[in-house]
């Protein structure tokens, strides 16, 4: 096929989910984002850590959206935020001075050594590029933004995956761990 | 023996659209394309075809009962078994049960029409003209003089797989299944493989 040919786009967009699902994912996505929402107030005024950070909302749409997707099981949430949040913080570490160059080497390699190590989660990329560009708050905490906010925030998501994807009868999570 | 009709597995008629209702009857969100789905299940079925192909083994498919003939068994005889048992070639066997060689309907054609390249039609042809027909030819002979040999035999342990590119490469309908001292075990034929291909058992 052609280059021409190949733009046009051969597939079918899946079908439109019923309408039970569309209120377990709201119900889930509220649930979870809650949670790691309360725990952030409670670190921010007690110790002055932030835990929210843009890349747990595309998380939400996948695990609390999607949870049989390959890309939303726990090895790949965990994984992927981990890996990528060490990959950006090495990259901004590398390149301090140079944001567009940074940004776009963090992204890349976030998505690479996601692959590599069979851990592939689209919001991981946005971990690793907010290690670039969240400003000093993110760069002040060097290594440990992979564990406070990334690892933490990811693991409380998860949690409250663990639990409230279960509830449904026609809901289950995970379809593996690792 | 009134085996299932070979034909093309009915499996490999997925539509797109069985595809899609399918995705709908199953909760929750599908991160594949129907299209992608599709390529998928064709994979698989590819594979589950290879799969069982070469693991089948000619013991599985043989027919243990065999129509036979010995080395002197006198071509008219030889002649009316195959036509009353309904079958176009038989294994010749030695007195210890080993296959010496098979004899098919090819091998009366040409001795019918000796230096020529034999088929039923020119037989027909051949007996319709002056030269008239040859049967004389196979009085008085046995089975030893015009059996096809050596016989390109297979072992119970081959698989179907295999025994389909013999028949390929060779242009043959059937051989037998011999044991290490090259005794008949069963035979196989076209039709068994055909059978199997079809993804069904004997009935």
């Amino acid at each position: 096929m052609n280059w021409r040919g190949k733009l046009k786009g051969a597939g079918q967009s899946p079908p439109r989910v019923g309408l039970e699902e569309i209120v377990w994912s709201w119900l889930g996505a509220f649930l979870g984002m809650g949670a790691v929402g309360l725990i952030h107030a409670w670190m921010l005024s007690g110790l002055g850590l932030s835990l929210l950070i843009g890349s747990f909302g595309a998380s939400a749409v996948l695990i609390y959206g999607a949870p049989k997707s390959p890309l939303a099981q726990p090895r790949n949430l965990m994984g992927g935020h981990l890996l990528s949040a060490l990959v950006g913080v090495a990259v901004c570490r590398l390149l301090p001075e140079q944001a567009p160059l940074a940004g776009a080497l963090a992204v890349a390699t976030a998505i690479a050594v996601m692959h590599l190590t069979r851990t592939l989660h689209p919001p991981g990329g946005a971990t690793a590029l907010i290690a670039v560009i969240g400003g000093d708050a993110v760069r002040g905490l060097g290594f440990v933004y992979a564990l406070v906010p990334v690892g933490l925030g990811a693991a409380v998501m998860l949690l409250v995956a663990l639990i409230f994807n279960n509830l449904p009868k026609g809901r289950r999570y995970p379809e593996f761990w690792y | 023996m009134p085996g299932p009709a070979a034909g093309n597995a009915p499996g490999l008629e997925v539509s797109d659209d069985d595809i899609y209702q399918a995705m709908r009857e199953i909760k929750g969100y599908l991160d594949i394309t129907p299209g992608d789905f599709k390529e998928l299940y064709l994979k698989a079925l590819e594979h589950a075809q290879r799969r069982m192909l070469g693991s089948r083994k000619a013991r599985e498919v043989m027919s243990a009962k065999v129509v036979t003939v010995s080395l002197s068994t006198p071509l008219r005889e030889v002649a009316e078994i195959m036509a009353t048992q309904g079958v176009s070639g038989v294994p010749v066997l030695d007195g210890e049960g080993v296959v010496r060689g098979v004899i098919s309907e090819k091998d009366f054609l040409g001795l019918m029409q000796e230096g020529r390249k034999s088929s039923f039609m020119s037989v027909v042809a051949g007996c319709l003209s002056a030269s008239g027909c040859l049967v004389s030819q196979l009085l008085g002979k046995t089975a030893c003089d015009i059996m096809s040999s050596p016989v390109r035999s297979v072992r119970p342990d081959d698989s179907v797989a295999r025994i389909a590119e013999i028949f390929t490469a060779r242009g043959i309908n059937r051989a037998p299944v011999v044991d290490e001292q090259g005794r008949l075990l069963g035979i196989v034929t076209r039709s068994d493989l055909l059978r199997h291909q079809a993804g069904s058992g004997r009935a």
